[in-house]
């Protein structure tokens, strides 16, 4: 698990360079990648894949928009690099690899679940960024004198 | 004041395009170019924007006529340009530029520089084997993965200012990540060859589209929105094709699964 994380933290804030987010926001970029996949990990055992996503993909979007306050700068910046550890990429992989292999089956099984986890993303994006900008403002910092 | 009314709209334009280009949703381009007339004074103006395009028109019996198309091509993400945009439509709006010091500056946001390409070979390859380790891969298998993800940016970078299609971009990207996780395999590094394509994969995922058009469709802009679902599914899907392809190859040379 810590090792996960560490990977998660790493991994997110790499991508962050890739996309061009500056400098000064890794470190956020970082936690937020590293917190919302270790949020999926810590609910894998309990919940189904779906499930989780959807709450670390929520977990995801609030941290980027309390990061963005913080750091006044677009919550894309947050949002795009945490994101990414939750995107089904081995879902996409592991669906293509069974249908490839003749085991039909499982391969629609994996492609449903891929839908499915990126169903439950949208779901928690859309309703996190519903809720008011005025919740977030306690995070910001107040201005210098 | 006739003249510094259309110059305000190409500079709200000009901010709009940036904008659009680098990845923005498009609310946050409909707001810029609104806050950016509105700080120069024009009342008139109004904006249509698609995920490919912006429309602007201005003019009442006030204040003069004034129409700007333009087209957008899809492109990848600066970040960047992003927020240094944002934060120059919101100075503008303080009054803290005229409109010269203000074109100035977006010609400087819009020729800002790439980062270094071994950093960013470096951040692919490291991201490659991060995300390798995190999906259940091993060290050995994310040694692997570090130099497909290396070699697949090498040919993401090698025709970024070429006009190739994204769909070609991707599927013979993924094709390479998945031959060189293949070679490396065949060579005896990593343990799972599975798992080190996945990790050399991620740099292809569509994570920007398909984040930027879930908020595009909850904002009610449906075109665009569906215009980048689209880009994110058919780059899922060439992402699956690349690999299709190279491991059939391996099959019908081989006659065996690795």
């Amino acid at each position: 698990m810590p090792l996960q994380l560490a990977a998660a933290f790493l991994g997110t804030a790499a991508f962050a360079l890739l996309f061009y987010v500056p400098a000064r926001h890794y470190l956020s970029c970082g936690l937020t990648g590293a917190l919302g996949w270790g949020c999926y990990l810590a609910l894998q055992p309990a919940l189904s894949a779906p499930e989780a996503a959807f709450c670390a993909a929520a977990l995801t979007a609030l941290l980027s928009r309390v990061f963005a306050i913080r750091e006044k700068c677009p919550v894309t910046a947050f949002l795009i690099s945490g994101i990414l550890p939750l995107v089904p990429g081995a879902g996409i992989y592991w669906t293509t690899y069974f249908m490839l292999t003749g085991q039909s089956a499982e391969a629609l099984r994996r492609g449903v679940e891929t839908g499915k986890i990126a169903a439950a993303m949208v779901l928690a994006i859309v309703l996190v960024f519903e809720l008011p900008q005025g919740l977030f403002r306690v995070f910001g910092r107040r201005a210098r004198p | 004041m006739k003249q510094d009314r259309s110059e305000a709209l190409e500079i709200a334009v000009y901010a709009g395009i940036i904008l659009l280009q680098s990845g923005a949703e498009i609310f946050r381009v409909d707001e810029t170019v609104e806050r950016i007339t509105r700080a120069y004074g024009v009342e008139s103006c109004s904006s249509f924007v698609l995920s490919s395009g912006l429309f602007t028109t201005a003019g009442n019996q006030q204040e003069e006529y004034f129409a700007k198309v333009r087209h957008v091509p899809l492109s990848g993400a600066r970040l960047d340009k992003v927020e240094a945009v944002n934060e120059l439509s919101r100075e503008i709006a303080r009054g803290q530029h005229t409109p010269q010091q203000a074109l100035e500056q977006l010609r400087q946001i819009d020729t800002m520089p790439r980062r270094p390409a071994p950093a960013r070979l470096a951040a692919s390859g490291l991201g490659s084997a991060c995300f390798c380790l995190m999906f259940g891969g091993s060290l050995p298998d994310a040694f692997g993965s570090f130099w497909a993800g290396l070699l697949l940016y090498l040919w993401l970078m090698a025709v970024e200012d070429k006009k190739l299609s994204k769909i070609t971009t991707t599927l013979l990207g993924s094709a390479a990540a998945t031959l060189a996780c293949l070679l490396l395999f065949r060579l005896g590094v990593g343990q799972d060859l599975n798992q080190m394509v996945i990790g050399s994969i991620v740099p292809l995922l569509p994570g920007l589209p398909f984040t930027i058009a879930i908020r595009d469709i909850a904002d009610g802009d449906y075109i665009a929105g569906s215009v980048r679902m689209l880009d994110a599914l058919l780059v899922a899907l060439c992402i699956g094709g690349g690999v299709v392809l190279v491991y059939t190859f391996y099959y019908r040379l081989t006659g065996g699964w690795f």
